[in-house]
């Protein structure tokens, strides 16, 4: 049995599976800006398979860290270590300001089929029936990154219609005060330089049309159906074009991420 | 100085910023000081917001809170303090991005009105309905550090690049850091990544600097390239061994993740969090006691190594 091959049904988790998704989205020789957690092991994992000559800056300021213990946080003194420079926020935020970053992995907890997200306050906004996190990094990085990946958790009431805030703005932007859709491009001019290129949730792998700039469903995780990702989904979802079953996990990766990249079980329990 | 001196210079109602980034390298003993001596209407002006911020919301020090996240990373998914006080009307929140907070504390530290930038146009973060400091009548020019607008928009006229947001500086008075040497004078000395803490720093008016130790003036100048701070941008020392705990401070310790963990559930209510500031702010008498609480063996497994300046005998993961 080659290492190589994919792991069965059963023998990995949606973790694992969301992990290597978006490692695969890494091409080698990129900047790749990753927060804390999953796209650590995303990026981390990229490096150690198809995408050796990847960088990796984490916010906080550590750019292109070796680290041999993985980092619970991208502030972390971990991320410093065998580092090419350990700077900070001004630093690294410009260099994603002057156009440096190829590919940033985000989250949030509402996006929209334009690739909306909001990560800021649910309901209204001056009143909130839960106030989050907030922004961070997610609105400058979604702003000014070539390409951004999301991951997310696959629910009716996190893929809506309408986000109730715009934390992070998608190919088409809802303006204040009459909310009509605008294309990202028209707000941004000469800064426009791409969006999000993928959603990854616990169910499919998302994409988005270069013209309507509208999400769709790419790929579809082992054990769904495109019509459960559409049944799960507030928005009309086009699944016309999936292209098949999202690549399982090889027994390499996973072996890579349990032993070798986290084999504390911090993210991966 | 003492600890209690140095924090008898923050007045009720001073705008204040931090050293750090969430749960790393925050002044702790002296927020939970600001706690015991009961500073109100304090106005908090920040990048990344974490933990310590959720200490003085908590106990009701703040009466606005500018900033653009707040959690406690792995160790608390959000800010239950902050949350709960925004839904209560008790707190204003006034958002910002990273990017944004960031420049609006470099246009502070260099003196000039307002910064450009691209980042996060088009967002809500920008909705005029939301600037909650003018739904508050705060930016009626009354207060000289809340700027009268929370931003604009002007054509770049040098490069043709468009409109471009314009973000206000900020100027805090005081700017309290947790460092790991100072010297005698007050040359500052940060190890690990910077976060913003020169920006924060050189914006403020006053600088009160925590330090993990103080040592000979001679021996940072023996390499100025690793300083931060000249001694003049420095008001008050205070040398406080782990004055970051539960927070990490790189080369020294580890975030402490269980205490944190525990602080984060304490906050789900309010009377959660007054029984976690009784039991750590309110009855030990300084910060050695809250040191001795904790206890030696608690704090040598925190102790970073030298070699990798993190500790690796801390359980951090399931397995």
């Amino acid at each position: 049995m080659s290492s190589h091959e994919f792991a069965k049904p059963g023998e990995y988790k949606i973790i694992d599976l969301l992990a290597v998704s978006a490692a695969r989205e890494v091409n080698d020789g990129e900047v790749v800006f990753a927060g804390t957690g999953l796209p650590m092991l995303a990026i981390m994992l990229a490096q150690k398979t198809t995408s050796p000559g990847a960088y990796c800056i984490y916010e906080a300021g550590s750019v292109d860290g070796r680290p041999i213990h993985l980092p619970a946080s991208v502030g972390d003194a971990r991320c410093v270590y065998g580092g090419a420079i350990a700077s900070g926020l001004f630093d690294v935020f410009n260099q994603l300001h002057r156009g440096k970053v190829d590919l940033a992995f985000l989250g949030g907890a509402e996006i929209d089929k334009y690739g909306n997200v909001n990560t800021t306050a649910m309901g209204d906004y001056l009143k909130p029936s839960a106030r989050l996190t907030g922004s961070g990094g997610n609105a400058d990085i979604n702003s000014l990154a070539k390409r951004t990946v999301f991951m997310m958790v696959q629910e009716k009431r996190r893929f809506v219609d309408n986000v109730s805030y715009v934390t992070s703005p998608g190919w088409k932007i809802p303006k204040f005060p009459g909310r009509e859709f605008v294309p990202k491009q028209e707000i941004y001019g000469k800064f426009h330089r791409g969006g999000p290129s993928a959603v990854i949730t616990n169910m499919g792998v998302f994409r988005f049309d270069q013209e309507t700039g509208k999400m769709y469903l790419d790929t579809v995780h082992p054990g769904f159906s495109a019509q459960d990702v559409k049944d799960n989904c507030s928005f009309d979802l086009d699944i016309s074009r999936v292209s098949g079953e999202t690549k399982p996990p090889t027994y390499h990766e996973l072996e890579l991420l349990y032993k070798v990249i986290d084999p504390e079980g911090i993210f991966l329990p | 100085m003492s600890l209690t001196e140095a924090i008898s210079m923050i007045n009720d109602g001073d705008m204040l910023t931090f050293s750090g980034f969430t749960i790393w390298r925050r002044p702790m003993a002296a927020i939970y000081e600001i706690v015991r001596q009961q500073k109100k209407n304090l106005h908090l002006v920040e990048v990344n917001s974490g933990t310590h911020s959720e200490v003085l919301i908590g106990a009701g020090c703040v009466k606005v809170w500018e900033s653009c996240w707040i959690g406690h990373e792995l160790f608390g998914k959000l800010g239950a303090n902050l949350a709960r006080k925004v839904k209560t009307g008790e707190l204003i929140v006034n958002d910002y991005s990273h990017v944004h907070m960031v420049l609006r504390l470099m246009a502070g530290a260099m003196g000039v009105p307002y910064l450009p930038t691209a980042a996060s146009m088009g967002t809500d973060i920008l909705n005029p309905e939301f600037d909650t400091l003018a739904n508050n009548g705060l930016r009626n020019g009354e207060n000289p550090k809340i700027p009268a607008q929370k931003y604009e928009f002007a054509k770049d006229n040098f490069f043709d690049m468009g409109e471009l947001l314009h973000i206000p500086a900020a100027r805090p008075d005081v700017c309290i850091m947790l460092v790991q040497q100072v010297g005698e004078e007050g040359t500052v000395r940060i190890s690990g990544q910077k976060y913003t803490d020169e920006e924060a720093a050189k914006a403020a008016d006053k600088v009160i600097v925590i330090a993990e130790e103080v040592v000979p003036e001679e021996y940072l100048r023996r390499e100025p390239d690793r300083n931060l701070l000249p001694p003049y941008m420095v008001d008050a020392i205070v040398e406080l061994p782990m004055a970051g705990h539960p927070t990490g401070c790189y080369g020294r310790y580890e975030v402490d993740g269980d205490f944190m963990r525990n602080f984060y559930s304490s906050t789900k209510t309010q009377e959660g969090f007054d029984a976690w500031a009784k039991e750590w702010i309110f009855d030990v008498k300084d910060h050695f006691e809250y040191l001795e609480k904790l206890g030696v063996k608690r704090l040598e497994a925190l102790r970073a190594n030298s070699a990798l300046s993190y500790s690796n005998k801390v359980k951090r993961g399931a397995r």
